[in-house]
């Protein structure tokens, strides 16, 4: 089956999209999120609705990864000059 | 160098002595090490960049990012360390201008050609064997079926914006840019979108199942 049209229809038909929060809602818990992550808290029992929305949304994803590739190296103290 | 607390943070770069330009220094240094482990280390696409071309990067970066921190510190609420809220504001200053590089060259009217978002069955059923006459007939229908709720429920542009994120994964903010709206309202837009897409395909009898076995091989 044609990638294009298989990744149409499970866009229209995934239903696990319908219940998430937006952009806004997640960017505003995604800070302390990516503190917590890095502190080594498992982001599936922190905030669901920030988890989901971040499997969803590949721009918030995209920005919480580097995020939180960011804060981890600071914390291991591997961004120093 | 010394670690603030975030009242210190505060405190310093709203200061109006000496160690306001010693915070800001302290900050962009910051901020610059942060985004140039990112470009260096976490984006595989950019590893064909000599070192000095992504410190350049990094330090234009921060600079852009220092900026916008300073305008909105009064928009930090407190909730986390004040360095990841300011590596957060880098964070996307350095991905905008990535997006913006990447796709300088996208239009969203490149995503229909005439009109129709979905290509003739024929070329959308992969595979080695072409399916009998009477599948091939029924997969037609079927897309002229998707095709026209797709009609039903969103403009021209809406269609484009929905085909350009979900299939073609261009990120959300370079379509926004282009439909003159902003991020959030477009996904919005998409998934409401969906929705009534699915509810309309399913009101016709077309359930994922049914949808995707008849494309299979
Ligand atoms: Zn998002």
């Amino acid at each position: 089956m044609d990638d294009q049209l298989r990744k149409l229809i499970d866009c229209i038909f995934d239903a696990h999209l319908d219940t998430i929060i937006d952009c806004e809602t997640c960017g505003s818990q995604f800070n302390c999120f990516a503190e917590l992550v890095a502190g080594g808290a498992d982001a599936h029992d922190l905030l669901p609705a920030v988890e989901e929305h971040l499997l969803c949304c590949p721009d918030c994803r995209e920005e919480y990864e580097a995020l939180l590739a960011i804060v981890r190296a600071e914390n291991q103290g591997l961004t120093a000059s | 160098m010394t670690e603030r607390t975030n009242e210190e943070w505060l405190a310093d770069l709203q200061s109006d002595s000496d160690r306001q330009g010693e915070a800001i220094q302290d900050l962009q240094n910051r901020l610059q090490r942060g985004i140039f482990y990112y470009l260096s280390r976490e984006r595989s696409d950019l590893s064909g960049l000599s070192t000095h071309e992504l410190t350049q990067m990094a330090q234009d970066m921060a600079q852009d990012a220092t900026l916008r921190v300073m305008q909105n510190l009064t928009s930090f609420r407190g909730d986390s360390l004040f360095t990841t809220w300011a590596t957060r504001v880098a964070v996307r200053v350095a991905i905008s201008d990535l997006r913006r590089a990447r796709y300088k060259d996208f239009s969203l009217d490149s995503i229909t050609a005439d009109g129709d978002v979905l290509p003739p069955a024929s070329t959308l059923v992969g595979g080695s064997r072409p399916p009998g006459p009477e599948r091939a007939a029924e997969q037609t229908e079927i897309l002229a079926k998707v095709q026209s709720t797709l009609n039903d429920v969103l403009t021209e542009r809406q269609q484009q914006a929905l085909i350009a994120v979900a299939v073609r994964g261009v990120p959300l903010e370079i379509v926004a840019e282009q439909m003159q709206t902003n991020r959030n309202a477009l996904y919005k837009l998409i998934h409401d979108a969906r929705r009534k897409l699915r509810t309309h395909l399913e009101t016709q009898g077309l359930s994922l199942d049914y949808v995707l076995n008849l494309f299979q091989e």
